[in-house]
């Protein structure tokens, strides 16, 4: 088996054609692969971010003057995957080679062109599944968004549409096996007051009683308050008559800071009985929601018929803020840049910029323009996209100006602004759209109505301005020339809202979302929702308050009874410890008086004693003076 | 595949000879080095190229560069804490910004904590390694080897007419 092994030099000379070989399939790939993969990768990273399917049509890459080419690229729209959210007909552009051989990518100037929205798609595209929850749950702002989603795909359109069908409202009322929060509300004073008559037991318990009362006044009685021998004698019985008086003080304080206490312990179960009626209006507030009992202000109509719209608005904003605080991070505190946040096992990238030096990607401006129909078409211009804003020393700034004629969009005008260059990243975008057409678009569709524009131009502002945590978003939007379709099986409803709407020529919707990504303000109104309260009110305000009362009526009937037997209860208890406390004060104030008299009666006693003596005194000096002057 | 079965079995072969500890040894580095880096990184290709360029065990440095990666993944934690301190070193500030500055260096993606972690871990393990393996390829060749070539089986085995085909086979061809 053993075979002498050959001498051979250091240097394997036998490896030069297996090695040219490698070279050679390495340059094949590239030449005959390599773009195919690229693409598939790019559609797949694109997908990725997209949230849906991502084609490119076709993809060329040059390595000698490191250019590419993509064109036909069509991002599908997640919410409507049969059309495209963003269509692009060609982009290029051309790399730098100094960066690509530091790892970076650096593009001077791109062309995208043909770029159009909402285009229909050949074939519905591919929709990736939800992101799964996080580990930890939930963050607030996305339990507060779904909270709003949950709010706002209420049907109350429906719901109050179902009340003008000849639903009775309160015939579903049924309080019983509900779980109220008056009854809980009344439990807890239950409670509240169980112990308090405890403490007030115990306390009573502990003041003093009529024997400790006696005990005091027989020492008094002992008291010597004349015919006193001498001086000695009258001291003594002040003394004693000082020891009561300190006792009676001791035991006479624990009686006047129960009377306080029993103020305030009475006002505060007083109080508490009389909040009963806050929480009662909440549970009727529950009870409608819970049996679809609609509000028919103008606030929630509003909510409920473009609610979605702007919160859908305000996803998407949060969405693409995400992304770009990703791919962009912003500074941290200090002056150094951010590691790029990474799972533990890939690692932190550290940036070691100069100034001068390229970030990992630069794009320093893109051109983009479409002319689809002669004149009409769109310009904008995207200026740097880079990933270390504070080495680049610009902000990305993005303008769109123009119309997309082919989906009869005018007048489109856009700026956005990506500043990440300080340690509080700032994304400000604001959209003007001219005149757009809206045909077939629903606002309500219940099982009982349905509400909708047939058609409409409508224009739009969108502004929306993030900064850290903080968000203001305005949106206004005016629907004119407004044809609406109403649908419903009753005749009644259909008269309703045909009634409602009637007239109803211009659209408004004024939206304002504000305040901490976690603590949002809403603000909504629109004078559809205002005509629909006025022309619903007319068939509904009898209804619903006929049912609303009978929920309060319910309401109270449930816990009216132990309302009362706690109200009675607090007042008997409040009057039997006032009667007890005012009973030991009567005592406290007669061996009050007793001590008051008492000492009043000592006092004299050795005030004449003491001027008796004075007298002595003077005489008995007059005395020995006049046998002086003698 | 079949070029990775040939080296494989020139690895076995080479161990069970007398000759070529160094190779071995070698391969074993560079296996070490490859295992720790980025399979997608100038400095693998420069590996690589080594390994084609001067007589370095192929089938040795690609086996252990597959027992080495698994030992880099495992201590993909430990390379994040070594490459962060290193890379975060401010007397190495000026040197990180001029390399990352510079062509082709980048492309080794040493500005990362793992791979700055795991280069420097596979570089100072590189030579302790190559005369580790040196020792337990000379140690195997005398205990296991050795032994085995002394066992009655090798006896029968090595005296069938098979074996003896192969034997001569081996010396015409191999």
């Amino acid at each position: 088996m053993d075979k002498p092994v050959k001498q051979q030099g250091p240097i394997r000379f036998e490896a030069v054609i297996p090695m040219l070989i490698v070279v050679g399939v390495i340059v094949l790939y590239f030449s005959l692969f390599f773009d195919t993969h690229l693409r598939r990768s790019i559609e797949y990273a694109a997908g990725q971010a997209n949230g849906a399917e991502v084609n490119i049509g076709r993809l060329n890459t040059s390595v000698f003057d490191a250019s590419v080419l993509i064109a036909d690229v069509q991002m599908t729209n997640p919410a409507q995957p049969e059309r495209n959210r963003l269509q692009v007909g060609e982009i290029r552009f051309r790399m730098l080679w100094d960066a690509l051989l530091r790892g970076k990518v650096m593009i001077e100037e791109a062309a995208i062109e043909d770029v159009q929205v909402d285009t229909p798609r050949q074939r519905a595209g591919y929709v990736l599944p939800p992101e799964p929850e996080q580990e930890d749950g939930p963050s607030a702002t996305d339990r507060m968004l779904a909270q709003m989603k949950e709010e706002f795909s209420g049907n109350v359109v429906g719901d109050l549409a179902a009340i003008a069908a000849g639903t009775s409202a309160s015939e579903q009322i049924k309080v019983a096996g509900e779980d109220l929060k008056s009854s809980a509300y009344l439990d807890g004073i239950q409670k509240s007051l169980d112990e308090t008559e405890q403490q007030w037991r115990e306390r009573m318990d502990a003041l003093p009683k009529g024997e400790d009362f006696k005990a005091l006044r027989d020492r008094l009685a002992k008291v010597q308050l004349k015919d006193f021998k001498d001086a000695a004698q009258l001291q003594a019985s002040v003394k004693e008559l000082q020891s009561i008086r300190d006792e009676f003080d001791a035991k006479s304080r624990p009686v006047g800071e129960a009377g306080t206490k029993l103020t305030g312990d009475m006002g505060a179960l007083r109080g508490s009985l009389g909040d009963l009626d806050k929480v009662v209006r909440d549970d009727v507030r529950g009870l409608q929601a819970r049996m679809h009992l609609p509000s028919l202000d103008t606030a929630t109509l509003s909510r409920a018929l473009f609610g979605m719209d702007v919160l859908g608005q305000l996803q998407q904003a949060r969405g693409y803020m995400n992304q770009a605080r990703q791919y962009i991070p912003a500074r941290s505190a200090g002056n150094k840049a951010k590691p790029a946040a990474s799972k533990s096992r890939k690692g932190r990238d550290y940036a070691f910029g100069k100034p001068k030096g390229y970030p990992a990607f630069w794009l320093r401006r893109a051109l983009l323009t479409s002319r689809l129909s002669g004149e009409r078409g769109l310009s904008g211009e995207i200026r740097d996209v880079a990933t270390d804003q504070q080495l680049v020393g610009r902000p990305l700034v993005a303008t769109l100006k123009g119309d997309f004629p082919q989906q009869g969009v005018t007048g489109v005008k856009a700026e956005l602004v990506v500043d990440h260059r300080t340690a509080e990243p700032a994304e400000r975008l604001n959209l003007e759209v001219g005149r757009y057409a809206v045909a077939g678009r629903s606002l309500v569709n219940s099982e009982n109505v349905t509400l909708g524009f047939a058609k409409a131009t409508a224009s739009s502002g969108f502004v929306a301005e993030l900064r850290g945590e903080k968000v203001d978003m305005r949106l206004s939007n005016r629907f004119n020339d407004t044809a609406f379709e109403t649908g419903s099986k009753t005749a009644v409803v259909r008269e309703m809202m045909a009634a409602s709407v009637a007239g109803l020529n211009t659209v408004s919707l004024d939206a304002r979302v504000s305040g901490s990504w976690s603590d949002l303000e809403w603000k909504l109104s629109t004078n559809l929702a205002e005509a629909l309260a006025k022309g619903m009110g007319r068939y509904l305000q009898a209804k619903m308050d006929e049912a609303r009362k009978r929920i309060e009526n319910l309401v109270n009937d449930r816990i009216g009874g132990q309302k009362q037997r706690l109200l009675a209860r607090q007042g008997e208890l409040e009057a039997r410890y006032k009667s007890q406390l005012a009973e030991r004060k009567a005592q406290l104030d007669k061996l009050r008086a007793e001590l008051d008299g008492a000492r009043s009666e000592l006092d004299q006693r050795k005030n004449a004693a003491v001027d008796a003596e004075k007298q002595k005194l003077k005489q008995e000096a007059g005395k020995l003076l006049d046998k002086w002057r003698k | 595949m079949t070029l990775l079965l040939k080296q494989l079995f020139a690895l076995v072969r080479l161990l069970n000879s007398d000759t070529g500890t160094n190779q071995i040894a070698a391969g074993v580095a560079c296996g070490l080095i490859l295992g720790f880096a980025p399979m997608l990184s100038l400095q693998a290709l420069l590996v690589f190229v080594c390994m084609f360029l001067f007589r370095i065990q192929i089938g040795a440095a690609l086996t252990s560069a597959f027992f080495f990666a698994l030992v880099a993944w495992l201590f993909d934690p430990v390379s994040h804490l070594v490459g962060s301190a290193i890379l975060e070193a401010e007397s190495l500030q000026p040197l990180f910004t001029t390399l990352y500055n510079m062509p082709l260096v980048p492309l080794t993606r040493f500005y990362n904590s793992v791979v700055m972690g795991a280069g420097a871990i596979s570089i100072l393990l590189a030579l302790p390694v190559f005369f580790a393996s040196k020792r337990l390829i000379v140690a195997y060749r005398v205990k296991v080897v050795a032994r085995f070539r002394s066992s009655p089986f090798w006896k029968l085995w090595s005296g069938t007419t098979f074996f003896k085909w192969y034997a001569t086979y081996d010396k015409l061809h191999g």
